[in-house]
């Protein structure tokens, strides 16, 4: 009896042997099997306790997956895409197959030729108001977020790095990761709060800088761009007075064309938001048209779809329209409450009237 | 220790608007009760801003969809406390979802105030296509991903997001969540717009209900009496003083402010007032209030001052400024914790602890330097 156990072990032992030396593991970009085994029911411990896919070195977990039969093979389908440039280690380490097998697969390699650039920065003007409130930096294409803060810098006239410059938190992208808004420190913009008192503004009227975005930021795909982004400005006067609809001037164009209604602003105001926060309203209710923001953004142009017709228009105004400085309509950004002369708006909408006629009217 | 007083009193003004021009729709079905919340794909499209309902329920702030998730833990098992030391959070939820540990961004951290369990809040990925991810953090360290993708839920869409061009394929107007709170049954919700300079502080009731509207608080912040500014809340958290409830609020641009609840509420106007200014180029970053040897503190983890504890036996007597003629006073005195460095997040445990993620480097708002640990500490 025991001669015949002892041989069944041998038999046993060469068996899995052969099992191990035949059995592989492949990738086929998508999912990881197990060949040369067959599966059935999955052990105690679950399908993980033998099988499992790591994309990390050290003390981590495996890949989040799941497990199935196909035609006999152990096959891992991991829940989220296989990434560029990570290399998947599988590990089998089934009951009576020794030694454990286990294979590194490469994911997709990286693109390797970059083409990003920052497109364009609003303001576009060169000289900034010492209160400057917002920029809007237009990329070519997605970036990644959580560099914003270590990749734009402000430099001064001598080339020397400014600290503090920027509200530091939350980037606020866009849904594309194509436009970041970044905001200068408010607390150092409002007068007579302790950043302002101790720092003065991030920007100062007379000086000269240099706002400075680095080629080193990676874009969505990981690629740095193609160059480094320089805008030299000069700080202006702090802009105090809010932007009054009743002093711009509306230029109405002839009837019957499709000329541009041009509305000139006497100063720079918010590109973002005067692609949506100006509306004109005529005869026969919202005129539809195609928006065009020109000279520095002081000036609004709007190009009819449909010929003008002879009337009267409204060009319609959302209150909350800014100008470089934060200052809303009828609103600065910092009210001073002392100052009897501002009187605070409290609707959404204000109006300007004008009229087409057969020979055009502002 | 480090001792120092606060430099201004400021007056906050709150004006809080009516609903008029900001609508909340409920996105999904028919209001539910807590705890019953119906399944499948819960529809976020990030994970950020953090906060515990009631019943194991996590209120989850989606920026970019612009909407904020009831999400059904099943976490109910009650447990006293728990402590929690991971190191390398970043790498250990890398390696779960296949990604390099510097494509993981960890957005927020919270503990669930019944099982002690930790949640993290991340993307996996820096770009546009960045996936969502919610890992729940057992006492053990086990880490177990949330399915997002059938997960019991109920979602608010904070769809007051006019189109800049309806024509184009996706709006680029976004509303931030900065943070979140779950406060008498409504989820508080602060944040920024990345277009307009705007100060909008959101209360919505939950349950969600089909078009509930939810109040959209105007917030205003003034300094000396004088110069007022709309100031966007950056993270606040719910705090008794003298047995009446208020919100400690930080704003983007200054201090520490704070506000009674009972006047968030539509058409009221109430003035706040600031109790504690850090200073310059600095913001709070996450508060924890808490009680030690009979005396009140808050836990502030800052982004440029470290971990500071703030003395706050006598935040109530602080009076707001509503006068030209009043002159600054000192603010409450803070010590500043030296033993606590790169904190990220922080999150109050129970009464005695509180959570941190810390960073390698690189604390608070900037670039994150990992690998990154999450630890229970006892609150100094």
């Amino acid at each position: 009896m025991k001669d015949r156990l002892a041989c069944l072990a041998v038999v046993l032992a060469l068996g899995t042997t052969a099992i191990a030396q035949s059995v592989s593991l492949q990738f086929d970009g998508i999912a990881f099997k197990v060949l040369g085994w067959t599966a059935t029911a999955p052990p105690g411990g679950g399908w993980s306790s033998i099988f499992r896919v790591y994309a990390g070195t050290g003390d981590v977990p495996p890949l989040v997956g799941t497990y199935a039969i196909e035609r006999g093979s152990l096959v891992f389908r991991p829940r989220y895409p296989i990434s560029a440039g990570v290399r998947y280690r599988a590990v089998f380490d089934a009951p009576g197959v020794r030694p454990a097998i286990e294979k590194s697969f490469d994911g997709p390699a990286r693109p390797t030729a970059a083409s990003t650039h920052v497109d364009r920065v609003y303001p576009s003007t060169d000289v900034l108001p010492a209160n400057q409130l917002r920029l809007y930096i237009y990329f070519s294409a997605p970036m990644s977020r959580g560099e914003a803060e270590r990749r734009i810098h402000l430099l001064d006239a001598g080339g020397k790095l400014l600290p503090a410059v920027f509200l530091p938190g939350q980037e606020l992208w866009d849904p594309n990761n194509r436009r970041l808004t970044m905001t200068f420190d408010p607390g150092r913009i409002k007068r007579d709060l302790t950043s302002n008192r101790s720092m003065g503004p991030p920007i100062a009227e007379g000086k000269r800088y240099t706002l400075v975005i680095d080629r080193d930021w990676p874009d969505a795909t990981g690629l740095p761009m193609t160059g480094t982004f320089r805008k030299a400005f000069r700080g202006g006067p702090a802009v105090r007075q809010p932007p009054d609809p009743k002093s711009w001037r509306v230029a109405a164009p002839p009837a019957s064309s499709r000329a541009a209604l041009v509305v000139s602003f006497g100063r720079p105001m918010n590109y973002v938001l005067l692609q949506r926060m100006l509306k004109v309203s005529g005869p026969h209710g919202e005129v539809a048209g195609a928006v065009g923001v020109e000279r520095e953004e002081s000036e609004w142009r709007f190009t009819p779809q449909a010929p003008w017709a002879v009337g009267q228009y409204t060009l319609i105004v959302d209150t909350s329209l800014e100008d470089l400085a934060g200052n809303k309509i009828g609103q600065p950004f910092d009210i001073d409450v002392f100052d009897k002369v501002t009187d605070r708006i409290t609707s959404t909408t204000t109006s300007r009237a004008f009229e087409i006629g057969p020979t055009a009217k502002p | 220790m480090q001792h120092r007083k606060m430099m201004t009193h400021v007056t906050l003004v709150v004006a809080v608007a009516l609903a008029a021009a900001f609508t909340v729709h409920a996105a999904r079905t028919p209001p539910v009760g807590t705890g019953d919340l119906a399944g499948g794909n819960s529809g976020l499209k990030s994970a950020g801003a953090l906060a515990f309902g009631p019943d194991g329920v996590l209120f989850v702030g989606d920026s970019v969809g612009g909407a904020i998730a009831a999400l059904d833990t099943a976490d109910r098992t009650p447990a006293a406390s728990a402590k929690v030391d991971v190191k390398g959070i970043d790498e250990k939820v890398a390696a779960m979802v296949g990604v390099a540990a510097g494509d993981i961004l960890i957005n927020d951290v919270a503990v669930n105030p019944i099982s002690k369990n930790v949640y993290v809040s991340a993307a996996r990925g820096r770009g546009p296509d960045a996936a969502p991810l919610v890992v729940r953090v057992d006492a053990s360290g086990k880490l177990t991903l949330l399915p997002l993708d059938n997960i019991k839920h109920e979602t608010v869409s904070l769809s007051d997001v006019p189109d800049a061009n309806a024509a184009a394929r996706q709006n680029p107007r976004t509303q931030t969540i900065t943070d979140m709170a779950f406060v008498n049954g409504n989820v508080m919700v602060a944040g920024m717009s990345n277009e307009e300079w705007s100060s909008a502080l959101r209360s919505i009731p939950y349950p969600f209900k089909t078009a509930a509207k939810g109040t959209q608080l105007q917030i205003w912040h003034a300094s000396h009496g004088r110069y007022e500014t709309q100031s966007p809340v950056r993270t606040f958290v719910l705090y008794t003083i003298d047995g009446q409830q208020y919100v400690l609020a930080a704003y983007t641009c200054t201090p520490l402010v704070k506000i009674p609840v009972s006047d968030l509420k539509a058409g009221a106007q109430v003035k706040g007032v600031t109790i504690s200014d850090l200073g310059s180029g600095n913001q709070p970053l996450d508060m924890v209030p808490y009680k030690k040897d009979g005396h009140e503190f808050i836990l502030i983890a800052n982004s440029s001052f470290g971990v500071v504890k703030l003395h706050a036996d006598n935040l109530g007597q602080y009076k707001p400024i509503d006068s030209p003629t009043v002159v600054d006073v000192a603010g409450a005195p803070y010590d500043k914790i030296a033993a606590l460095n790169n904190v990220r997040h922080l999150a109050q445990v129970d009464a005695g602890n509180a959570l941190i993620l810390t960073a390698a480097s690189g604390g608070g708002f900037g670039p994150a330097v990992g690998p990154m640990s999450l630890r229970t500490i006892a609150l100094p």
